[in-house]
Formats: structure tokens, sequence, C-alpha cells
């Protein structure tokens, strides 16, 4: 018996792992489109947190820590490595010196809220993701993928199982790096966020010609799978929608837009605060009354 | 069964071969040489077709090709013919066969693509556009048959590696397809399920002329059901001849595809040589030796073992531990109250049925999981290969995991001797499990580095005999100088040639712990062929099998 990846698909009695895969698509696709293309500060704040809450209501408590971890040294990481190799902005705040390769690394205050942006962006994205992968069935990803990529078993296992087998390699592959002898050399991150992409692209192969073989490309993307409708659906599609079109609204609107050459320039508006403040309060979609009941 | 005689010749049919192999030379992309090389064979409707020959020798390869893998998912240059039920896989891939040949590759963790098992087993059906009565009447049918319908709500995620294997095979066979291929099948099963498997597929086969293509290193599980054997050397078909033939073959040129059976019987000059222990009391009864009389007379001392006299000679102590895992579905006792003692220098292994929990033994003592009482100390410190050596080469190059002089020592001391620009993920499946051993055991070989405990899980799959035997030879190096080893597996045969004790586990309990002689001896399933065939409680071993029928054939027993 194995250990299970945080982000790894468990079934539950939340709301979302109970819905049908297109209302909870469209819902946790608004927060990935906000955290992913947006450049305003706080509405990535509000959509983050808000995503936090929705997987806190639905049970996946492990997923959102998970990611909320992993983010976060990402998000540090780029700010720091931001702050190195990106040397503009008017604001100096601590003058470095010449380093090698770097050169000379002035650290300024735009490069760290540039930094700080693109960190908030990966932080974002990587909870809305963590949230779906262990919230969504798979299988059920896979049945909607063939509808309309029947041929393709490597789209489909792509689409439908790269993180999924991504979560279960991070766990074995951390574990067997502290299995090494002395002698042979050690895993670092970068190794090891190497190793997982490239083995994740291997093995997504492997199950796509297992896939091949299951014959998933008999019936060309024409099996029947019986629908399973579920009573969270209508709440999933009415946030959803508000919530997408409230996304590609600040997007098109470019709302609160966040300039960060040759200074740093913010001015949110009631645009800002109206987003935030429904992807925020949508995060509450996954909540039921009296409580969070629905955790296992 | 005609396999079990080994002597009668294969029943071909008149109607058009399941396989069709003409003139098939392949060489994966990038590969240095041919991996098949003028390969030409049939495989006619309802024949049972054993696939043997060391580890590169390129059975794989060939039933890749024999489903379409190769060359539309592999690449390569590929050149001859290979036809399918008369489809030829140049121009259908996988998906087009997937109606007329079924397929079971050596890794079960690539093999399963849904959630639950049950979804596993109704995939290809509803693929295939079967109807629901349908559906669910052929996943009861194929679960019952593989003894896994407990298994059918479970998630995949909570299986074992022998699980994972059944359910693999399952979603293989449940279409019943004309054409079953099977890669190692029963590496990863313990000897009760991989018997039931062998024999289920010879039911299959006679019941449904199910033809099946079956690629095993442990010849001795399969040999006696299989009509015909075909050996490979060298990516070139080296015999295609019955069981019998086969045999003599393998004595002769190959002795490390030759049955234990058969090496004690050439050891003592016995001829026919058996193809399977029925088979071998058949002969022995003819030659004057009677088994029953044998079982009487032995000696039924077992061997003493080897108990730790003070805390330094230590190698893996367990007082009272109890193991809970949650793999999403509620927490479930893997191990209950197990309290066990190796010693330093001393060789164990330890078996018992799929998902008993060996495997979290080996974890918790490793520091890997939480034990929810007791201990496991490996107070010497611990090396511990995992069943999945691929999750130890996590670099592009072989020379970036192992570099300097322990890396090389690691390297020697396996056997491997590979160019370090090669990608670790182009080895064999044999030659990955080396490599992944020499990183655990890398800096470690040597005097105050040597770990007190050395534990290998399930480390012989797609290891021929020949690698195994190097194996057991490194493990008895290591054990000599101190190291304690504990190898868990389900190959008998392998346990057989290097280990002094035998622990038996039982669903999450210690259920045998004795000597190796006592343990691998008198049973069904947790016994050696050798024992199985003489039936003495004591001897398991090929070559002391051959003495005592050295012995009894010429009317004395060695003292």
């Amino acid at each position: 018996m194995k250990g299970l990846s945080p982000i790894s698909f468990r079934p539950g009695r939340g709301m979302i792992q109970n819905a049908s895969l297109g209302p909870v698509s469209l819902y946790l696709g608004a927060y990935l489109v906000v955290c992913f293309f947006s450049s305003d500060p706080i509405v990535m704040l509000a959509a983050t947190a808000g995503a936090v809450l929705a997987g806190l209501g639905s049970g996946a408590d492990r997923a959102v820590w998970f990611s909320l971890r992993l983010g976060a040294i990402l998000a540090i990481s780029m700010i720091v490595i931001n702050a190195l190799v990106t040397s503009r902005g008017a604001t100096v705040l601590a003058r470095l010196g010449d380093w090698p390769v770097l050169g000379r690394v002035d650290v300024t205050a735009e490069s760290i809220a540039a930094g700080a942006i693109i960190g908030l962006r990966a932080l974002g994205t990587m909870v809305a993701i963590g949230i779906f992968s262990a919230c969504v069935d798979p299988d059920r990803l896979l049945r909607a993928v063939h509808g309309f990529a029947g041929r393709s078993a490597l789209t489909a296992t792509l689409i439908s199982r790269l993180v999924p087998l991504a979560a279960q390699d991070l766990t074995r592959i951390g574990e067997a790096a502290t299995l090494r002898g002395p002698g042979a050399n050690q895993v670092g991150r970068a190794a090891m966020a190497n190793r997982l992409l490239a083995g994740s692209l291997d093995r997504s192969i492997d199950v796509a010609s297992t896939l091949e073989l299951r014959g998933y490309s008999l019936t060309s993307g024409k099996t029947e799978f019986a629908r399973i409708p579920s009573r969270y659906d209508l709440r999933f599609r009415i946030v959803g929608v508000l919530l997408m079109v409230l996304a590609l609204l600040g997007l098109f609107l470019d709302t609160g837009s966040f300039v960060d050459y040759p200074s740093v320039l913010y001015s949110p508006g009631l645009a800002t605060a109206v987003i935030a403040g429904a992807f925020l309060a949508g995060g509450l979609c996954t909540w039921k009354r009296g409580g969070r009941r629905n955790v296992r | 069964m005609s396999g079990e005689s080994g002597l009668k010749a294969p029943q071909r049919s008149a109607t058009r071969p399941s396989l069709s192999v003409e003139a098939l030379s392949y060489q994966y992309p990038n590969g240095t040489g041919k991996t098949l090389d003028d390969v030409s064979l049939d495989i006619e409707a309802g024949e049972f077709v054993l696939l043997a020959g060391r580890s590169g020798s390129g059975k794989t390869s060939l039933l890749r090709a024999a489903c379409g893998l190769v060359p539309h998912f592999h690449g390569g240059v590929l050149s001859g013919s290979v036809r399918v039920a008369g489809r030829d896989t140049a121009e259908c891939g996988p998906g087009e066969l997937a109606d007329v040949v079924g397929y079971v590759a050596q890794d079960p963790e690539t093999q399963v693509i849904s959630t639950t098992v049950s979804a596993e087993l109704d995939l290809p059906l509803r693929f295939r556009g079967d109807q629901p009565a349908e559906r669910a009447r052929a996943v009861e049918e194929v679960a019952l048959a593989l003894n896994i319908p407990h298994l059918l709500p479970r998630s995949v995620n909570t299986l074992s590696g022998g699980e994972l294997q059944r359910v693999a095979l399952a979603a293989a066979l449940v279409t019943r397809p004309p054409l079953v291929l099977l890669d190692e099948p029963t590496s990863q099963l313990d000897p009760v399920a991989g018997d039931e498997l062998v024999w289920l597929l010879r039911r299959l086969n006679e019941e449904w002329g199910v033809a099946v293509l079956l690629a095993e290193h442990r010849i001795e599980r399969c040999l006696a059901a299989a009509d015909r054997v075909i050996a490979l050397e060298s990516g070139r078909v080296a015999l295609d001849g019955s069981p019998a033939a086969f045999l003599d073959y393998a004595v002769g040129d190959q002795p490390a595809l030759a049955t234990p059976a058969a090496l004690m019987f050439a050891g003592a000059g016995i001829k026919p040589l058996p193809a399977g222990v029925r088979d071998a009391h058949t002969i022995l009864r003819q030659k004057g030796i009677d088994i029953d009389s044998a079982r009487r007379s032995g000696s039924g001392k077992p061997p003493s073992t080897r108990r730790p006299g003070s805390e330094e000679q230590i190698a893996l102590s367990v007082r009272g531990l109890w193991v809970e895992l949650d793999s999403g579905e509620g927490p479930v006792d893997v191990l209950r109250e197990i309290d066990l003692c190796l010693a330093r220098g001393e060789r164990v292994a330890l078996m018992g049925r799929n998902g008993a929990g060996k495997s979290t033994l080996l974890r918790t003592a490793a520091g890997l999981v939480e034990p929810l009482r007791g201990r496991a100390d490996a107070p010497g410190g611990m090396a511990l290969l995992t069943q999945s050596p691929a999750d130890f080469l996590v670099r592009e190059k072989i020379g970036d995991e192992l570099t300097g002089p322990m890396g090389k020592a690691a390297l020697s001391a396996v056997g491997l001797d590979l160019d370090p620009d090669r990608d670790p993920r182009d080895l064999s499946g044999g030659q990955r499990q080396r490599l992944a051993l020499a990183i655990a055991l890398a800096g470690r070989m040597e005097g105050d580095e040597l770990p007190g405990l050395i534990a290998l899980d399930e480390p012989t799959r797609g290891m021929d005999r020949g690698l195994k035997d190097n194996l057991s030879q490194l493990m008895r190096r290591l054990s000599d100088r101190g190291a304690g080893v504990l190898v868990c597996t389900h190959d008998v045969e392998f346990a057989v040639t290097f280990v002094d004790r035998v622990i038996l586990f039982g669903d999450g309990e210690k259920i045998a712990d004795a000597a190796a002689g006592v343990v691998l001896s008198g049973g069904w399933y947790f016994a050696s062929e050798v024992a199985r065939v003489l039936n003495r409680p004591d001897l398991v071993g090929i070559e002391e099998g051959s003495r005592w029928l050295i012995g009894e054939s010429t009317g004395r027993q060695p003292g």
C-alpha cells in the first residue's frame, strides 16, 4: 500500500467532488484565468484566497496546504531571482556590486514588485490546479476528453493524467531521494523537478499506450458514458458563469493595472473591489450552512 | 496436458495464425544495435507459447511489436512484417488491434488508468461499445477468475504492487481477446497467485482457444502449461520447440534458462528432463525412486537460525509494531503486533501473499512510514531499495548518478559496465534494477560505511536466473562483511539460493519464522521446485537435490 500524494484525487462528500465536470471546470477555471492572466495584485490575492476557501470547503485541506507551500516556495524563488537578475527600476534599495555571471546587481523595488506579481500568479495557479487535481475524478475528465479527442489517447492522457501522475511520482521520487547512498550524487530540487516533468511525460506516454491497447480509439469518441447529474451543478454553473464573466471583463478593461517600470504604479478602483470581492465570496460556494459537515 | 509430459509435439491448427512474424528486425531510436534480428514465428490460434530468454534478449520488444506499440509508440527502425489476426501492424496501430490482442506490460503502475478497480475493468468494455449487462457480467467473471472481487470497489491508489498487477491482467483479459501477450505477469505476484494465473491462462487457452504468448523469467512456473517454447538470444530465435526440446537446449547451452528440477535431474544424470513437478514425479517413479518414502526418511530436524547475541550484532529490531495506513479510504491496519530480530550477517527472506504488509515493514524500518505503536530500529543504519527502481534514476546520464571511486565501486559490485553517457531510462528492466541498487549502496559497501541492514523490496523483477545469481552473490558478499540482508520477495527460487531464514507474513501478521529449509519445503506454494519434487523437508536447493538423487539412485544416501 502506498502513500498518497496530497494532490491525488480522493473521493469525498465535498461539493466539488460530487458536482459534474462542466460546472466545476467553469468555476475553478474562472479562478485559474484570473490567477494566470490578471496583473491586478488585489484581484489575484483575492482569487487565491477564494480558491483556498473553495478547497477547504470541499475538504481538500491537504491539497490546499501542499499547493500553498509549493506555490510559496516558487513565489519566493521568483522574487529573489527577479530581484537579482533584473536591475531596472527607479527605486534602488541595495547596491550589491559586481557578481560573477550576473554582472552588476542593483536590487530595486520595481524588480521585487514584478517578481512578486509573477510569484503571486504561480501561487494562485498552483492552488487552483491542486484543488482541481484533488477533487475532480480523473475518470470523469477522461470521459469528457474522449468526447472531443476520441482518436488521441496521448491528448487524453496529458489532459486527464499528467498532474495525477506527477503527484504520484513526486511522493515516490522524494522517498527514493532520501534512500540514496552517500556515494551517489544527491538529488537537488532542480534535478527532482526535471525528473518529475520528464518522468511524468514518459509515464503519460506509457499510460497513453495502455489506453490505446484498451481500445480508446476503437469507437472514435462515440462511446457513451452515462451522465450523472448533481444537485450542486446549478450552484457551480451560476457562480462559475458570474466569476468567469467578471474575470474576462476585468482582463478586457484592464482594471487595477499594475505597472512596474520605471516605477511602481498601481491604481485600484471600484472594479478591482467588485471583482476581488466576488472571487473571495465565490470561495464560500463550496461551504455548507452549519459548518464543514462535508469534510471527511 | 501436452506440456506436462514435456514430450508431445505442439499441435497446430490449419486456421490463420493469431500472430505471424516474418523476418522482423527492429532497432530502437538511438539504439546501438538491433534489438530484434530476423525473427520469424507463427503463433496458432489456441497455442500456449512460452517466450524465454535472458534479460535484454528482446522478449519485451517482440511483445511490443506483436501489439503494435513497436513502432507506433516507440518509434525506431523496423523491417519485416508482423500480422495479428491477419492485420499488418505497420498499417494498424495498437488502438486498431485492441479487439484482437490483449497486452500486459512489465510495469503494472503504468497499466492502470482509472481511479477504481471496477472502473478500470469496465473501461475497455465501454470503449468496445458493450451493453451494461454484458459489461457487468464480464467484469464479475474476470474478477472472480483472478480472485479479485474484493478489490472491485477499491481505489487503485490503495493497491499493493501485486494487486495492481492482477488488476492490469484483468483489464487486459476482460474483453477476452483471441491473443494475449504477457510480459512477466507473475513478477510481483505471490507464489499462489502466480501459479493460479498460469493455470487460469491455460484454462482460457483450452476452453476459449485464446492464444497465449507469455514472456517469463520464472520458467519453472509456466513450462508445464506451455505447448511450445521460443527462446531468444540477442534478438534472434535460438530455439522454437517443445518444452522437452527447450530443456535440453537450456541445460546444454543456457543454464540460466533451465528450471531447477531440470538442472537437478541433469546434475544427477537422470533423463528425460522434467517439464514440471508431476513430470518429475513420474520420471522418478519410473527410475524406482520412491518420493513418499523419501519424505518419511527426512531428518525432520530444521537447521538452526542465527540470533543476535549482543546489541552490536542487531541489524533490525522490530518490537510490538503496529502500522496503520490511510490511502484515502479510511485507516487500515497493515501491520499488527510484529516482533522480529535480524542479526548482522544474517540473510533473511520476507515472504507472504500480496498486500500482507511486507513492503510496509521495510518502509517503516527505513523511516518512511510512522508506526502507530511499537518500534522498528536498524541500529547500524539501513540501505533500502524500493519496489520501483526507476524512482532512483533522476538524471539523464548514468555518469551523473554515480561519480567518483565510490560510485564506480558500486557499479562494479552490481556487475554493471555501461556507457556513462547512456540515459538510465534506456536500460532494460534488470539493468535499471541493478543501477538503482548501486545508487542505494554507493558509499556503503566498505568497512565502517557498510550499513547494519541492507533491504531489497522485490529486487528480481526483470532479472533472469544468471542476474539473480549475481545478485545473490553480491548479497552474500555484503552479509559476509557484516550486513544483515533482508529481501522481500515472491521469488522462492531466488530465496533458496542465498537466504538462511524465511519470515512468512499473512495479512499484516508474522505467521512463520524459521530456517529456509523448513519454510521452503513440504508446502504447495511457498516451496522451491526441488522441494516439491523431492518432498523432503530440508532439501530445497538444486545441488543438494542432485546429490540426494545420486545417492538414492545408487542405493545409498549421503550423510
